[in-house]
């Protein structure tokens, strides 16, 4: 009965099965069959991230080190032209100092506010329904969201209607249209949007955090505040962390909202980065400066990335 | 563990659940009115869509509308003004085939790169992740050149091929992660059985992978129907628009319309994002985890 045989494993399957390595000629042989296998999965994956991604990349890298003839193309290489450039343009220094608000307003807010809304929605009574209302502007595209506070913030929109009424005056601030107030107008927007996702991250984080030890202090006698600070806020910090660096990456990376809220705003103010980036090259035609730009960028993204894989690790260490 | 002795102060505890009780109430009423500030401007686009163009610019602008037939009105002009109908089906046909196809393709890598047993995982792995690490700026110009060069700059397969390509490496982390936890035992018997890796990988892992496919599948078309950047860069022409880049545009031409008309063209454009999110809410939230954690 020759079937019989076919339902024991031999040796060399047996082995495999329980995850020998061996490093005999067949297992070898085995792992290189298998690589394959495996690459002939990836390829398509491999494939197009290399060469939409990547390889686009390392062109633009390469294109920071060029510099631009009008009607003949670029080539001509540059050495750290750009770069230096950059560091006397006076834009850039507008821009640079804008996205340092935005990322610090990015990460303050929506933290501090979230954190604040999901300690107080936790376990209340209609809890999902409050999270809900906070989160939907999330949803909406930024594109969506600034197109609706644009006209929030316009002379007589709803903003200053209810500045009025508080003042019991007429109140006409171009909130969209002056320096000083332009950049907080857009902030508030951003932290309407994204307050949202910090509030549910956390509360994915708090539900993750065991009941013991919470328990345990407060049969001990430590208050409710006390608990928060020296047990809860410790077990949380891996969540903060991973808001944070997502929210710096969010405030070093802003465009859209900026791009839409301040199509009508002349000064300077609602220059970040990205939108510097995208003036330098798509209005003005200053291809290799606006790689520079981006390759400064992706410098500062890759610094905070990590910055956070190595305190990730460490923070993992310390939980444990 | 037994001879620790508790002091349990009965009255203590009491007088805390008292005070926190109390609290309740006050954290009710701070939530109640962030709540209520976060609705105004919801509560504000849901009346003004409703309103003429007349009727807005007289009127308050957190009044009730009069009637709620403008709305008709409203959405036709937003609709042929913006050239929504473009917009849309290019943004759905973005939205469904780049993350379909992402989302599949990184199945594919992610069987590889959990089921199959070989060296140098890792690096293959993070050659694809690195497809996330970089800001998107670093991409728009350098495509914007080579889209040129290759003719697909304006063109749904261009902006197709993007979208599949930048929605690939996220999913890949969560397949990954999650073959990883499943069961080997039904993909050796199979492999035994003299079942090739295709078969493996398409009747035994991912039919056991429809949750977390879903979830990344959701996330990844949001992110495509709501970009406007690449869509302004690659595909700037009426006929190839997303409908966040028609949106935009309209926008920018307000004074032709009143801001009621703007106001509906957002509406209509958030719509199927905002469905998706309610039917699918659970596989959002479970895309959420994923991504936070």
């Amino acid at each position: 009965m020759p079937e019989i045989n076919d339902n024991i494993e031999s040796d060399a399957e047996l082995l495999q099965r329980v995850g020998w390595s061996g490093s005999g000629p067949e297992e070898r042989h085995q792992r290189k069959r298998n690589f394959w296998v495996a690459f002939a999965f990836m390829s398509p994956a491999i494939l197009l991230v290399s060469s939409v991604l990547l390889v686009p990349v390392g062109y633009n890298i390469y294109l920071s080190f060029t510099k631009w003839k009008k009607f003949k193309g670029l080539d001509e290489f540059a050495g750290f032209g750009n770069y230096e450039r950059l560091s006397t343009n006076p834009f850039f220094t507008d821009a640079f100092y804008n996205t340092s608000i935005w990322v610090g307003a990015s990460v303050l807010f929506p933290l501090i506010l979230g954190l604040g809304l999901a300690v107080l929605v936790r376990g209340m009574l209609f809890e999902s329904l409050f999270k809900d209302i906070i989160f939907i502007p999330r949803i909406l595209a930024p594109t969506a969201v600034g197109v609706l506070w644009f006209y929030v913030y316009a002379p007589d929109g709803v903003v200053n209607r209810f500045l009025g009424l508080i003042a019991g005056r007429e109140v006409d601030i171009g909130w969209l249209y002056q320096d000083n107030t332009v950049t907080p107008a857009i902030i508030v927007t951003f932290v309407w949007q994204t307050v949202g996702l910090v509030m549910v991250l956390i509360l994915l984080g708090l539900n993750a955090i065991p009941k013991d030890p919470i328990e345990a202090a407060h049969m001990d006698g430590a208050s409710r505040l006390q608990v928060f600070w020296y047990i809860t806020l410790p077990l949380l910090l891996p969540t903060l962390l991973v808001v944070t660096i997502l929210s710096v990456l969010a405030g070093f990376t802003v465009f859209d909202l900026l791009w839409v809220m301040g199509a009508s705003y002349p000064g300077q103010r609602t220059l970040s980065l990205a939108v510097f980036q995208y003036f330098e090259a798509f209005q003005k035609g200053s291809w290799a400066f606006g790689s520079a730009i981006a390759v400064v960028l992706g410098i500062v993204v890759l610094t905070v990335t990590w910055t956070q894989a190595i305190l990730q690790a460490r923070v993992d260490r310390m939980i444990r | 563990m037994s001879n620790i002795e508790y002091h349990l102060d009965l009255e203590a505890i009491a007088r805390r659940e008292k005070k926190a009780h109390r609290g309740n109430w006050l954290a009710m009423a701070g939530t109640i009115l962030i709540s209520a500030i976060w609705i105004v401007p919801f509560y504000y686009l849901a009346t003004s869509i409703f309103k003429t163009t007349e009727e807005y610019s007289l009127n308050h602008p957190l009044s009730l509308p009069s009637s709620v037939t403008p709305v008709m009105e409203n959405a036709v002009t937003a609709w042929s003004n913006a050239k929504m109908g473009t917009g849309m089906m290019n943004s759905a046909l973005y939205g469904f085939t780049g993350a379909a196809l992402a989302v599949f393709i990184a199945a594919l890598a992610a069987f590889g790169l959990s089921r199959i047993d070989f060296r140098g995982k890792n690096y293959w792995f993070m050659l694809i992740f690195a497809g996330t690490i970089f800001p998107l700026q670093m991409y728009l110009i350098p495509l914007f050149f080579l889209y040129q060069k290759f003719g697909i700059l304006n063109t749904q397969f261009g902006m197709i091929l993007f979208y599949t390509a930048i929605c690939i490496p996220f999913p890949v982390l969560v397949l990954r992660n999650y073959m990883n936890g499943m069961s080997r035992d039904m993909d050796e018997a199979a492999r035994m059985d003299g079942a090739s890796e295709f078969t493996v990988f398409h009747k035994i892992v991912l039919p056991n992978c429809w949750g977390p496919m879903t979830a990344t599948f959701l996330l990844q078309f949001t992110w495509i129907w709501n970009d406007l950047l690449f869509s302004t860069v690659l595909a700037n022409r009426t006929e190839v628009r997303s409908i966040m880049n028609a949106l935009q545009v309209f926008q920018g031409s307000y004074s032709s319309v009143g801001p009621n008309v703007v106001l509906t063209a957002a509406v209509i454009a958030s719509v199927p994002s905002i469905l998706l999110y309610f039917i699918l809410r659970k596989h959002f939230m479970e895309g959420m985890r994923v991504s936070g954690a």
